[in-house]
């Protein structure tokens, strides 16, 4: 909201510098955001006298002018023609930031400097208002009234000294939303009491209750309807200190009725709106709801359908305004109006709140209305208003207010407790000093028990409303920054706490493994995410169709990274992440949480090359057995031997091949190249190899508790075998089965050979394992080594048809 | 016998001398060392001699055999010292092996530190759902219904009633759900507003929720922990203030700031010219909130608290843009 201080002086007497207020007024919680100093942009612009012309010796159409700049007298070279002594100017004196250079295509600003102009000094330059930005005239300089005071400054002779300041009011402060209310908060910084506007009216005999008639419908939404009849004023512009001032806040003037009731909306925080008298059927005034589809068109010109829901404002036959929200184009004030009738009422903050939100439509009106304004001065704030248009309109002011009021609202009573208010703050105050805190902000309380204080609340605080509002006002008032900082907290350290361990191990050891991690955005585009095959989870108001759903898969999303680094020609990639994905239970309803189920999830990716190129060591595409063994390392590393890869042909999954893993005999996750039909979707002509892995699995697996074997105390042996089997024959079948056989000597197995081609020929492979042979208790002897080996070359040449190679 | 022992060993001597090369070397090998050079000839000789000078013999030939011999040795290896190819040094400048560096992504680093000193403290991790209700995410927490407070928050729905968490605050409500006092944990996680994309601001973004719960906690505590965190994080020496502020599920409410520390204070583009930066909005818990998850509000109060994790991870690594932090280009993941 914006806050003017030459309008904040009229209620409250202060000496602030802007900077002062700022910090003051944001440390009571009402957030200054910035402000504007109007001066500073005239800052060396003063009034000057020209107090001779005459002709510039080098040069036709310049002159030099002696201008009494109030303390000193300058030479300035001017070029304009209609420059004449005796005339009142604007001079712009050294350092002056011009804020529109006329002799530039882009009227770029500039600051004048001393100059010499065809060798004649000049100390500034008399100014047009193109210039000075103050109109479109550059045909000559701006000559000012002739009662003008040389050396006044610019700033004061437009008027153009206030202070604008905007403030981020939060939605408790309803009261804040007007001068009145931000001065009061002031009256509480320099410990004065507010001068409030006095209101004197000059009525006629004629009672306005003959003229017009209130009846109210709907007292839930709308308690109170007060208005004042005006007749025969002159519309026409408001003044210019009225322009002035709304202007100064970000409001347009109108004319004199609506912007007197803009002014005192923005004056004491109540909304108000004047009628065309006239426009009105049978002179009435009724309050009700619309009926369903009902059509309306706002004085916006845009047409509104209604719902059963929506207060309205209607008088004998048809709606006239939606209430709290905005007036209708068919009563609106018009040039040629002459009576008017003006509404001060109190409607419900939820009705309006529901109003607008479904109008999709938000006024100064109903942003105050839905804050809940201050039901006790609708008449006060009637009254205020037409005074003023009587003033500026002239008219007659019929006598009486109407003011239909049906239960009229008792002051609200507060019981706050001395002893709770100082162990939540953390302070030890005394009665009295509470409640003499609390008059300071115009809250009155009085004591009614040893322990105990009765707040009145003002109709104003329509936030004060139990006793922890009373205790956060103490507490404000006292000052957040006067309360002792201190710890002691008593903590429980003997429960188990849970600090999130494996995430920040498995990611630590994933970073030393190489791989660079990456975050993704849960909410992707639709079209990717569908990618994984799942029903998604969806927004019904997305952001944009870039964010549109939730991801069921980390794959889609790592998908569109790797394509982000391959467009910026990044093609190496070892990349993971830990997020959740979100899925869908289709058969739940989709309003309860049963239907979502969210999972952490840990994803690798490989692409590219396995190393950069160097020296020293041969770069090579990566491969499905580079992330198997980053995988194995992984999965060794937290989980031991719990785990065991699954091979399988599923058309549907994502990778292809595709290799499942199970933890502890549970599905914990997959792991493979990205399938060239999804890779295409996505652009990427690049193989990608992704796993993922359940968080949770892995936490299942974790084996956290070790045990220390004793190591072996005789040497290992090693022996090779070497076997040709079919190409198409796993190496894990020969493997198993020289595992099984060996056992318990056999106590290791490594491939570390395999060979397909001229040798073996094509259809058939040649594998070389290395066999580990130890013993717990004695050193081996060959010969026992060698009735392992040949029951171990039996099986191979048995089960996998494997002959030995020597 | 004796003088012709030496005066073989001053021949050898002399001719040894005269060696330039491995070939002249081999020449006296063969003169003298070889099974019939002159040496061996002499050995041969010593059968005819009498038995009784047989010993005194036998010990000057040996010697002869071992000093000729090992002179003849370091001749050799001196002369295979400078008769060899001069080995080229190895370049040490040749790159190593190069191996992939891992990097933890920047706001995983800042959550990372801001986690390590809350724990420090004697807080807990917990966790929540991003898939909410709208009990969880604003009933509970004492956003009334058509109140202007949730205008505040933007909220991205999936369904009636079920939506986006906006804030991490809906884990104090779960954490409280099934536990009793004392409650000391912290939240972090994701959150989401329905804001448009800009330099400033995401859809989502992460924040750190911070709750405790007890008999007899205070704003002052509330004020003394949070300086605390304040001071490990950002420094000893930074000032700080708090100001009132509205969250609807804490009273009093508070917003924390420090002294902006690009500028020190004296006010830049950053810190809007104010000289603060503000890092955190924490207060009270509300009695409405006790009352949501059955604490009794007379017997126990609390404090809870947020913070934002990307504006401050901006913040430290200078990042104008918040769009950046997701995009994972790896030149950007690398620096960090
Ligand atoms: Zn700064």
């Amino acid at each position: 909201m914006k806050v003017s201080q030459n309008w904040l002086k009229k209620y409250v007497d202060f000496k602030f510098t802007p900077e002062q207020l700022t910090e003051k007024l944001t440390m009571l919680g009402l957030e200054v955001e910035s402000y504007e100093d109007l001066a500073k942009k005239y800052k060396n612009f003063v009034v000057g006298e020209v107090l001779a012309r005459a002709k510039h010796p080098n040069a036709d159409r310049l002159s030099i002018c002696k201008v009494n700049t109030g303390t000193t007298v300058q030479n300035v070279v001017c070029g304009a023609p209609n420059v004449a002594a005796g005339q009142k100017v604007v001079v712009a004196l050294i350092g002056a930031n011009i804020p529109h250079n006329q002799h530039d295509p882009e009227g770029k600003p500039f600051i004048i400097e001393r100059a010499k102009i065809r060798e004649v000094e000049s100390n500034g330059m008399i100014c047009s208002e193109v210039e000075l930005g103050l109109g479109k005239d550059a045909s000559g300089i701006l000559v000012l009234d002739e009662k003008a005071k040389a050396g006044t400054s610019l700033a004061n002779y437009l008027g153009q000294t206030d202070v604008v300041y905007e403030i981020g009011i939060t939605p408790n402060r309803a009261d804040c939303l007007s001068h009145i209310g931000v001065a009061r908060e002031i009256g509480l910084l320099v410990n004065k009491k507010l001068k409030m506007p006095k209101t004197v009216l000059r009525e006629s005999t004629t009672a306005a209750a003959k003229f017009a008639k209130i009846e109210i419908f709907d007292k839930e939404k709308c308690p109170r309807y007060s208005a004042r009849v005006l007749r025969n004023a002159k519309i026409g512009p408001s003044p210019k200190w009225l322009q002035d001032l709304l202007t100064s806040v970000g409001v347009r003037p109108i004319n004199n009725v609506v912007d007197v009731t803009n002014y005192v909306l923005m004056e004491t925080g109540h909304p108000l709106h004047a009628f065309d008298y006239d426009t009105l059927v049978g002179h009435k005034i009724i309050v009700k709801t619309a009926q369903d589809g009902e059509k309306f068109i706002t004085l916006d010109g845009k047409e509104r359908t209604l719902t059963s829901e929506t207060l309205m404002i209607c008088d004998a036959e048809k709606p006239i305004a939606v209430a709290g929200v905005m007036g209708g184009a068919n009563t609106e004030i018009t040039d040629t109006t002459t009576n008017i009738l003006i509404e001060s009422a109190y409607f419900d903050p939820r009705s309006i709140r529901r109003t607008s939100k479904y109008l999709g439509l938000s006024t100064e009106a109903s942003y105050r209305f839905e804050r809940g304004t201050d039901i006790n001065i609708t008449v006060l704030a009637a009254n205020r208003a037409a005074q003023i248009i009587q003033e500026l309109s002239g008219g007659e002011l019929l006598r009486g207010a109407l003011d239909a009021y049906p239960k009229k609202q008792k002051p609200l009573i507060v019981k706050a407790r001395v002893s709770r208010i100082n162990s939540i703050i953390g302070i030890s105050l005394k009665k009295a000093q509470i409640v003499s805190l609390l008059k300071q902000i115009d809250v009155a309380a009085k004591s009614s028990s040893k322990d105990e204080i009765l707040v009145t609340v003002p109709s104003f605080r329509n936030d004060l409303l139990e006793e922890i509002d009373i205790i956060e006002e103490v507490a404000r008032v006292y000052g957040y920054n006067n309360i002792e900082t201190k710890t002691h907290a008593s903590i429980d350290f003997s429960s188990n706490v849970r600090t999130d361990l494996l995430q920040d191990e498995i990611r630590d050891y994933i970073i030393g493994l190489g791989f660079n991690e990456v975050l993704a955005i849960g909410l992707q585009d639709e079209a990717t995410m569908s990618i994984a095959g799942k029903p998604l989870v969806k927004a019904i108001n997305p952001v944009s169709a870039e964010m549109a759903a939730l991801r069921t898969s980390l794959v889609p999303s790592a998908l569109r990274i790797v394509k982000h680094n391959r467009n910026h020609g990044v093609r190496d990639l070892r990349l993971f992440e830990i997020g959740n994905i979100y899925l869908l239970n289709v058969d739940k309803t989709p309003n309860t949480l049963d239907a979502y189920y969210e999972e952490e999830r840990l994803l690798l990716v490989l692409s590219g090359q396995n190393a950069p190129v160097s020296y020293g060591s041969a770069s090579r595409d990566v491969d499905v057995l580079d992330l198997k063994g980053e995988v194995t390392a992984l999965l060794s590393k937290f989980c031991l031997d719990n785990y065991r890869f699954i091979y399988y042909d599923n058309q549907e999954s994502l990778c292809e091949p595709c290799i499942g893993i199970e933890i502890n005999g549970a599905y914990a996750g997959f792991f493979g190249r990205v399938r060239i039909q999804i890779a295409d979707k996505l652009d990427i002509d690049e193989a990608v190899f992704v796993c993922e892995l359940k968080i949770r699995a892995i936490y299942d697996g974790w084996a956290r508790d070790r045990k220390f074997s004793s190591l072996p105390k005789f040497p290992g042996v090693m022996r090779d075998l070497a076997f040709t089997i079919e190409a198409a024959l796993p190496q894990k079948s020969v493997e198993d089965v020289i595992r099984k056989v060996g056992q318990p000597l056999c106590t290791n197995v490594v491939l570390f050979d395999m060979y397909s081609g001229q040798q073996t020929g094509i259809e058939k492979k040649s594998l070389a394992y290395a066999l580990e042979f130890q013993s717990p208790d004695h050193t081996l002897t060959d010969t026992e080594i060698d009735n392992v080996l040949k029951k171990i070359i039996e099986a191979v040449q048995r089960q996998c048809n494997g002959v030995l190679r020597s | 016998m004796l003088d012709k022992i030496e005066h073989t060993k001053q021949v050898f001597i002399t001719e040894l001398q005269k060696v330039v090369t491995l070939q002249d070397l081999e020449q006296v090998r063969i003169k003298f060392l070889a099974r019939s050079g002159e040496i061996a000839v002499l050995f041969e000789g010593m059968k005819t001699a009498a038995i009784s000078e047989k010993p005194a013999l036998g010990k000057a030939l040996n010697e002869l055999r071992q000093c000729t011999q090992a002179q003849f040795d370091e001749k050799k290896s001196s002369l295979e010292q400078t008769a060899k190819p001069k080995e080229v040094p190895f370049d040490l400048t040749l790159p190593g092996r190069p191996k992939p560096i891992g990097t933890k992504h920047p706001v995983v680093q800042v959550m990372e530190e801001m986690k390590r000193i809350f724990i420090s403290m004697g807080f807990s991790v917990e966790t929540g759902p991003d898939i909410e209700s709208d009990y969880y995410n604003f009933g509970a927490l004492n956003f009334a219904p058509d109140h202007p407070a949730r205008d505040m928050q933007d909220t991205i729905f999936i369904a009636d009633k079920i939506l986006l968490r906006t804030h991490t605050s809906p884990v104090q409500i779960r954490v409280m759900e099934k536990q009793q006092p004392p409650v000391r944990a912290i939240m972090p996680g994701w959150a989401y507003r329905n804001e448009a994309t800009s330099a400033r601001s995401l859809v989502a973004f992460h924040q750190i929720e911070g709750l405790y719960v007890d008999h007899g906690v205070t704003f002052s505590e509330l004020k003394g922990t949070l300086v605390a965190f304040a001071k490990q994080f950002y420094g000893s020496s930074i000032k700080y203030r708090f100001r009132p502020s509205f969250f609807p599920f804490t009273e009093p409410s508070a917003e924390m700031d420090i002294t902006c520390f690009i500028c020190g204070g004296k006010g830049c583009r950053v810190c809007k010219h104010s000289g603060w930066l503000e890092v955190l909005g924490s207060g009270m818990v509300h009695p409405h909130v006790f009352q949501a998850v059955g604490y009794d509000p007379e017997k126990y109060s609390g404090y809870a608290f947020g913070m934002g994790i990307e504006r401050t991870a901006m913040l430290r690594y200078n990042i104008d843009d918040i769009r950046i932090l997701y995009e994972n280009d790896v030149r950007f993941l690398k620096q960090f």
